[in-house]
């Protein structure tokens, strides 16, 4: 074996360069305060081989992007796990540029003469928050998709060449392809190679300088073989568990719902640029992206000056607190505003919805070469709820809500129909106190009604305890998926109640040819009775001229046959949630 | 260079014949070498900077595309909102065909009908509707346009209202010339 190394050293050198990387002295021993630039370069490493192992499956268009990372995320085997890693290791790294920036500056570590590798430092920082706004955009789902508009509206800030740029990075006008290609060719390609030559500089300033260490110094001095790498090691190790464990906890990175352009998403950029989102809402545009930042910027570059006397150097440790301390705020305030804005938390819960469903439909039929976000336009589900959200729950509501989970901030005038016709529903509707509620038609002017003031408010105790009877008769017309059907004895044992025992009969039909004053209850809730009543409930077989504000959708053309299909059998689908 | 009879030897103004054509053979060399380590880059920046000069034809024509039955807008001029699907749009290299866009609110009044792009002209967000206060709002930097689409609040960090369209009224269809337009300057101009 020394015999190899011997030749090996002949014609390398290899063991003066394994002396020189290794006995670096450690000045003051080794500490815990050095392991940062380490982990960082560990960091690096991770992403790195994680990315291009990404990069195998990886597939870089508008119409391919989500579809491969659903590929890597459901699909490959452990896809997720790496997936993940890169995603959190990612987050780790902002924390530990951070707490290396922060261990330099109050060390000292950025002064005299080491100005030099102070300013590579923050080009590094520079060029990771750079690779990690890019990488956000890469699944191509609206989060990314939003988020990244935003900021590449913000490049077009810079003075004269601005929307220039905007373009040049964009790939054109509108965001597609070749934004894609672009960010990913910046993101695996410009910036990694950018941040090894950094690191590089970075490195070979910091052995041209050594460690400072501030006197007097703590222990004896040691070299950085074994004792500060054990140290390094650690902690490389203790970021790595946080990675892993992150990763197992949130089982992998999100995936939200693919890119939609006209499907909204409110843009929320990753946490550690949330003070700069939140800048926005307070300053215009031009100052948060372009003053302020070159500002900060042209402070940063001369704090090795400033620091050179012993006020300056507490007045640039007091900066970068009050810059930490100010983007936490900002920071914190963005994400109460966003916790107690109750439709940004449907719209979160909305593309969670959405996110879920696509990788449903995905599972079972696959993804045509179109792109995962045909799936959704064409799922009868997102549509029906999308429909129901449109048309529907200005007057009516689907679990309280308006069928996609948004609150509706008009007033409920129309019935709930979450379950609508289901044996809960029915039995509610028959109850004099619930017709009258807001929750079915006491916003209507059918809670003055016959049906309410002289049937169901006139029926006595023996009449009311049967109206559960005919609810469950009722019920059963509409023949709904997820109810088991009556048998036959049952069911005529039911309508005898509904012709003899209440009489309902004499204002509603069930299968006979009569004119009833009342809505025709043939196949009630049924799907063919609910595309009849919604294509016209002014239709002699429902309400007639007592219509009370509900359109007719079909009759007027303000929903085509296969919309009111559509929203139909979305309604008909599940049961209500309560 | 740390050299310093080299330095000098280079400085010096009274050089002999042989330092001349020496000088010419280093600065021979920086120039080759400048040129060949450059030549990669000067090869891919037209591609680079294809999407400046590339007309996306977007000024030309914006064609009419037909949105809704006009009976989906109540005359009263409470907005809806309508997605927009476009005949045709170019991608780089794929053309879609009747592909969601973009989404707009629609308001009418009589036979007048209002259109608002979807995009906030701050950054670009999707606006709401806020029913409760009949006014729209963006819900990532809180601006406030009114219904007539003018920025409400002084606080609010739009540069301008929200953008409008052309719009008609054909055999009982409301139609737009749908377009994109620059985000947070004041004048409205086309994305082209």
């Amino acid at each position: 074996m020394s015999k190899f190394l011997d030749w090996l050293d002949d014609r390398s050198g290899i063991r003066g360069l394994v002396k020189e990387a290794l006995y670096e002295k450690v000045p003051g021993g080794a500490r815990w305060r050095y392991v940062w630039g380490s982990c960082l370069t560990f960091a690096f490493f991770t992403q790195v081989v994680t990315g291009t192992l990404l990069w195998m499956s990886y597939s870089p268009s508008a119409q391919t992007a989500w579809e491969s990372v659903y590929f890597i995320q459901y699909e490959i085997w452990g896809g997720w796990f790496l997936r993940g890693v890169h995603h959190y290791m990612a987050q780790a790294m902002i924390v530990l540029l951070v707490l290396h920036l922060m261990q330099v500056m109050i060390d000292g570590a950025y002064r005299a003469p080491r100005e030099l590798n102070f300013w590579f430092g923050i080009a590094l920082m520079g060029v990771t928050l750079a690779l990690s706004l890019t990488g956000y955009l890469l699944p191509w789902d609206q989060k990314g998709f939003w988020a990244t508009a935003v900021a590449t509206n913000l490049i077009a800030e810079v003075p004269l060449v601005g929307p220039m740029l905007q373009k040049i990075v964009v790939g054109g006008v509108e965001y597609g392809h070749q934004t894609i290609t672009r960010f990913f060719a910046l993101h695996a390609g410009i910036l990694p190679a950018a941040l090894i030559g950094l690191v590089v500089g970075h490195i070979y300033l910091f052995r041209k300088h050594g460690i400072h260490v501030k006197e007097p110094r703590p222990k004896k001095d040691s070299y950085f073989w074994p004792d500060q790498i054990l140290k390094d090691g650690v902690a490389c190790l203790a970021v790595l568990m946080a990675v892993v464990i992150l990763t197992l906890y949130f089982k992998g990175a999100p995936l939200g719902p693919p890119a939609d352009p006209s499907n909204e998403f409110p843009a929320r950029p990753e946490w550690y640029f949330l003070f700069l989102f939140q800048l926005l809402k307070y300053v215009p545009a031009f100052w948060g992206a372009v003053i302020i930042p070159i500002a900060l910027g042209l402070l940063i570059f001369i704090q090795p000056f400033i620091g050179s006397s012993n006020k300056g150097h507490q007045f640039n440790i007091g900066f970068w607190w009050c810059l930490l301390a100010g983007s936490a705020g900002l920071t914190f305030l963005a994400f109460s505003e966003d916790r107690e804005n109750l439709n940004h938390g449907a719209a979160v819960r909305e593309a969670d919805w959405q996110a879920a469903r696509v990788v449903e439909i995905a599972q079972e039929n696959g993804i045509p070469p179109a792109g995962a976000v045909t799936l959704l336009r064409q799922d009868r589900e997102n549509r029906g709820r999308r429909i129901f959200a449109s048309q529907c729950s200005s007057c009516h509501r689907y679990n309280g809500h308006d069928g996609r989970g948004y609150l509706v901030e008009d007033a409920q005038s129309a019935p709930e129909l979450a379950g609508f016709a289901s044996v809960d529903w029915t039995t509610k509707l028959l109850n004099y106190d619930h017709y009258i509620s807001s929750e079915y038609f006491g916003g209507t002017a059918f809670k003055e009604g016959t049906m309410a003031k002289k049937v169901l408010k006139k029926f006595d105790a023996d009449e009311t305890k049967l109206l559960p009877q005919v609810a469950l008769l009722l019920s059963d017309l509409a023949e709904l998926p997820y109810q088991e059907p009556l048998s036959v004895e049952k069911k005529e044992s039911l309508l005898d109640i509904f012709y003899d025992d209440l009489a309902c009969i004499d204002c509603h039909d069930i299968d006979s040819e009569g004119e009833g004053s009342a809505p025709d209850l043939t196949g009630y809730g049924s799907r063919k009775w609910m595309i009849d009543f919604i294509n016209n409930p002014e239709h002699e077989r429902f309400y007639g001229k007592k219509n009370d504000r509900m359109p007719a959708y079909g009759r007027d053309k303000k929903l085509s046959t296969e919309e009111i299909e559509i929203v139909v059998d979305w309604i008909r689908s599940t049961p209500a949630d309560f | 260079m740390s050299d310093p009879k080299a330095n000098k030897s280079l400085s010096d103004n009274s050089c002999s014949q042989g330092d001349k054509s020496r000088r010419l053979v280093i600065a021979s060399t920086i120039g080759v070498s400048a040129a060949c380590a450059l030549f990669p880059f000067a090869a891919g920046l037209t591609s680079i900077l294809d999407p400046v000069v590339r007309n996306s034809g977007s000024t030309t024509k914006v064609p009419w595309t037909k949105v809704t039955s006009v009976v989906n807008l109540p005359d009263d001029g409470k907005p809806a909102k309508f997605e927009i699907i476009l005949a045709e749009v170019k991608d780089a290299w794929t053309t879609y065909k009747n592909v969601p866009a973009g989404a707009v609110y629609l308001s009418r009044k009589g036979d007048e009908v209002i259109a608002f792009n979807l995009k906030c002209p701050h950054l670009g967000c999707a606006v709401d509707y806020r029913s409760k206060t009949n006014d729209y709002f963006c819900p990532c930097h809180n601006s406030t346009f009114g219904l007539d689409g003018s920025v409400t609040d002084a606080d609010s960090p739009s540069p301008r209202g929200l953008d409008t369209m052309h719009t008609k009224i054909e055999d009982e269809f409301v139609w737009i010339r749908f377009q994109q337009y620059r985000p947070n300057i004041a004048d409205k101009i086309p994305l082209s």
